[in-house]
């Protein structure tokens, strides 16, 4: 938007409207038997449990002087029950009954872009949150009356839950995108259930802990307020990774979904890494890299699966904001839709997070000493887990040509875990299966590679690994060239008109 | 506003839904869309309404392609789909004002909008119903309004009449007519051929992915059946006059493959309409009783049942 835009658009702030889908769903959510009945029910639960604490109070002649932390404590589990459980759960539902394939819901094809309706769920989520929280705080505000608790420690955990619960309703939403069918889906429901069980536990666990602290006491300290940040942050920025995926989830196809989520995983792992960096300086302790350097692996890993799935052949849509200067294009490349380009940035990102966290490991003091055989799992399982990618997407490219690319992914997942799980198999059925068979050298196993104790064996897989990938890349050279020659800016041929039947 | 579609295609895995299709109509037409089951129907209204994207092909709206420029491409289009809404706690009012607003309408104008719509599709009686509460007949007339809500140059209408009762199908022709006065290019499917000759201007006749017939209806027509049928009934009474007149008529100049049809004698007039009127005459004047000289036309239905030969993929 140029500054004019812009300028316009604050100057006519009266036509500002809210999002369309936070109005559609917030109508729908007043309506809504579930959201009413569960408020009802909460503030029914809050009640009876406050009567309860004060009733059983009344009969105790001494004064309580922690009664006040007691029941705040007590609203703490009912909040965070109500609300990681019920509206992750009722987001989550909504959406994914918005998207299923009997229910063609035009929403995703009237104006509104992708972005607007899955940060429209999100807002409409956080509200519902709101009036959660808002309905608990009068009972949570008294209990600081009753003494037990200071009010920084109430706003503080009220806001700390509050994250987490918008966290967890983005995760909902991102589950409800994912292209599934509904027993998938009903599983994934399930499963986030159970999951939502150890949430709660964590989120009153650091709860009790602040309270016993106390928040208003450590307020003072630097610390708190670095760690408070850290959190935040890393809080947000994965909220933020799971609303960029929704979003590419129900952005079509031909549209250049890869963009924004690699944009977006580039400026996290860059913002993390610095994060990740000021901890190192201000500790001292080169481990601290670690928190950056192991997340950006597995999210890497996630990324390859999903890059191998793209597909070759590129969209009129995005072919048409191809750039024509060549080193855009290069740059465009690396980001656009495609299988190729895909495989440079998971590369990429993987070898400077691998040369960042080296330089820093020796740059700055260590409080436990690290082998080279430690170093070399993080260039094994890379070197394992491009040869798995390279091969599964030999396959599909050159045998399955006609199956949809997303077989790729799958078949390098079904290759790793084949190869992991098959000698354990045979030697089980040969009565040979220990612990110590486990952690023997299995070349081309992926999971071997953390569990062997032999630093030489190490070194063996890291050779084995190396050969292969190698060997794929030379597989694949003529593909991945033939995908470069092939990222060129759209040339238009005039199309001969189809001769009209009505006039 | 013309719409061309542009060799279409869509596959879904190995099966072909859509092979290579072509045709176009323009506004103020209504253009019928027409095939067994399974033939591909829905898929392309489906990319035509940019709800799906087509393999290879492409949709040209105005000139705007439903491949490069969806966004633009779908505020061209209203599509009412064969599935009804069926959205919990949402009343008729609050879901064309959503839609309303999806479409980027604001404020007076909105409201406006709106309320004409309510209006023309006839809800606004009803518009504080819940959605989920309604007839079929009274969803589909909302689907409609959701379509018109943002006033869109291009209707594709999947199955609109499908479960209708009589009166609100003949509701639903009058719509259409009206709106395909307002200039409207109108692509509709349905089942119901009779009602589709009636409303239709142009039809596209699809089975297993492919175009098997495309035109003007009169074009169509004229291919499928050249020859024109003429039916004779003479009054009641007078069959026994049948085997006599069926001599007559194969004796006549102009007529071939005459026939006896319950209490009817069709035969194919090869000549024009003036030498029906000849062989007319000839016959009163020998005395046959004549009660009814009409000409059977052959419609939509029949060619349907020619042309196509019930496939599916």
């Amino acid at each position: 938007m140029s500054i004019a835009g812009i300028k316009n658009h604050f100057t006519n702030w009266r036509e500002w409207e809210l999002n369309p889908i936070i109005i559609k769903e917030l109508r729908q959510g007043v309506r809504s038997w579930t959201v009413t009945g569960m408020l009802l029910l909460f503030l029914v639960v809050l009640f009876i449990t406050s009567l309860g604490f004060l009733i059983t109070e009344s009969f105790d002649v001494n004064t309580n002087m922690g009664l006040g932390g007691t029941m705040f404590s007590s609203f703490v589990v009912i909040l965070a029950g109500a609300s990681v459980f019920f509206i992750p759960l009722y987001t989550g539902v909504r959406v994914a009954a918005e998207r299923q394939e009997n229910n063609p819901d035009l929403l995703y094809v009237t104006t509104l872009s992708p972005t607007r309706i899955i940060f429209g769920k999100f807002l409409c989520s956080a509200y519902i949150a709101l009036l959660f929280f808002s309905a608990c705080m009068p009972f949570m505000a008294f209990t600081n009356l009753l003494r037990g608790v200071d009010l920084p420690t109430v706003f503080f955990i009220l806001f700390f839950l509050f994250l987490a619960v918008c966290a967890a309703n983005m995760v909902a939403i991102f589950l409800a995108c994912l292209p599934m069918s509904r027993p998938f889906k009903f599983l994934f429901v399930i499963y986030g259930i159970f999951q939502s069980f150890g949430v709660i536990g964590s989120l009153v666990g650091i709860s009790f802990t602040m309270m016993r602290s106390g928040v208003g006491a450590m307020m003072t300290g630097r610390d708190f307020w670095i760690g408070t940040a850290t959190a935040v942050g890393i809080g947000l920025m994965l909220t933020g990774l799971f609303f960029v995926l929704s979003v590419a989830l129900i952005t079509p196809p031909s549209a250049n979904r890869a963009l924004p989520v690699r944009i977006y995983l580039t400026a996290i792992w860059l913002l993390g890494g610095l994060l990740g960096f000021c901890w190192v300086a201000q500790t001292g302790e080169a481990e601290r890299m670690f928190a950056w350097t192991y997340p950006t692996f597995i999210l890497m890993m996630f990324a390859l699966l999903v890059n191998i799935s793209n597909a070759d052949q590129l969209s009129l849509r995005v072919r048409r904001i191809i750039p024509q200067s060549k080193l855009k294009r290069a740059l465009a490349f690396v980001f656009f839709n495609g299988a190729a380009g895909g495989l440079v940035w998971v590369a990429a990102i993987l070898a400077a997070t691998f040369l960042l966290t080296r330089e820093i490991l020796f740059a700055f003091p260590r409080t436990v000493s690290l082998s080279d055989a430690d170093n070399h799992w993080f260039a094994t399982t890379t070197a394992y887990a491009f040869a798995y990618a390279l091969t599964a997407l030999f396959i599909q490219r050159k045998f399955l040509p006609r199956r949809p690319p997303k077989l790729a992914g799958l078949l390098a997942v079904l290759l790793a875990g084949a190869w992991a799980i098959a000698p354990s198999i045979v030697l089980f059925f040969l009565n040979q299966l220990s612990w110590k068979s486990v952690e023997g050298l299995q070349l081309g196993n992926i999971f071997n590679v953390v569990s062997l104790r032999n630093e030489d064996q190490r070194l063996y897989h890291l050779y084995f690994a190396s050969g292969w990938l190698l060997l794929m890349i030379l597989i694949n050279a003529k593909w991945f060239m033939r995908q470069a020659k092939n990222f060129q800016p759209l040339v238009r041929v005039t199309a001969e008109n189809s001769p009209p039947v009505l006039k | 506003m013309k719409v061309q579609v542009k060799n279409l295609r869509k596959e879904f895995g190995k099966t072909v839904a859509v092979d290579n299709i072509s045709f176009s109509f323009d506004s103020g037409h209504v253009f019928g869309f027409v095939g067994p089951n399974g033939a591909g129907k829905t898929t392309t209204m489906r990319i035509i309404s940019t709800v799906e994207e087509p393999t290879s092909g492409d949709v040209l709206l105005n000139g705007i392609s439903i491949c490069e420029e969806p966004e633009l491409a779908r505020r061209a289009v209203g599509y009412v789909p064969d599935t009804l809404p069926a959205h919990a706690d949402i009343t008729v009012h609050e879901y064309l004002d959503f839609y309303a607003r999806a479409y980027g309408l604001r404020g007076k104008k909105r409201t406006q909008a709106i309320e004409a719509i309510e209006e023309f599709t006839n809800v606004t009686g009803i518009r504080e119903k819940h959605l989920k509460a309604l007839s079929k007949g009274m969803k589909q007339r909302v689907s409609l309004g959701r379509a018109l809500v943002y006033d869109p140059d291009v209707l594709v209408l999947d199955e609109p009449a499908a479960g209708l009762d009589p009166r609100a199908r003949v509701e639903l022709r009058e719509l259409l007519m009206l709106l395909a006065e307002r200039k409207k290019a109108i692509l509709i499917s349905s089942h119901i051929l009779t009602e589709l000759t009636e409303i239709c201007n142009g039809v596209v006749i699809i089975e297993r992915g492919k175009i098997l017939e495309t035109g003007t209806i009169e074009d169509v027509l004229k291919k499928s059946s050249p020859r024109r049928t003429v039916a004779i009934r003479l009054v009641e009474g007078n069959n026994h006059q049948n085997p006599q007149l069926l001599k007559e008529l194969l004796q006549t100049p102009f007529v071939e493959n005459a026939r006896v049809v319950v209490n009817e004698i069709h035969f194919e007039l090869t000549g024009n309409e003036s030498a029906a009127c000849d062989i007319l005459g000839e016959l009163i004047a020998k005395k046959f009783k004549i009660i009814e000289f009409r000409q059977t036309k052959a419609n939509l239905e029949d060619i349907f049942m020619n042309v196509t030969k019930g496939g599916v993929q």
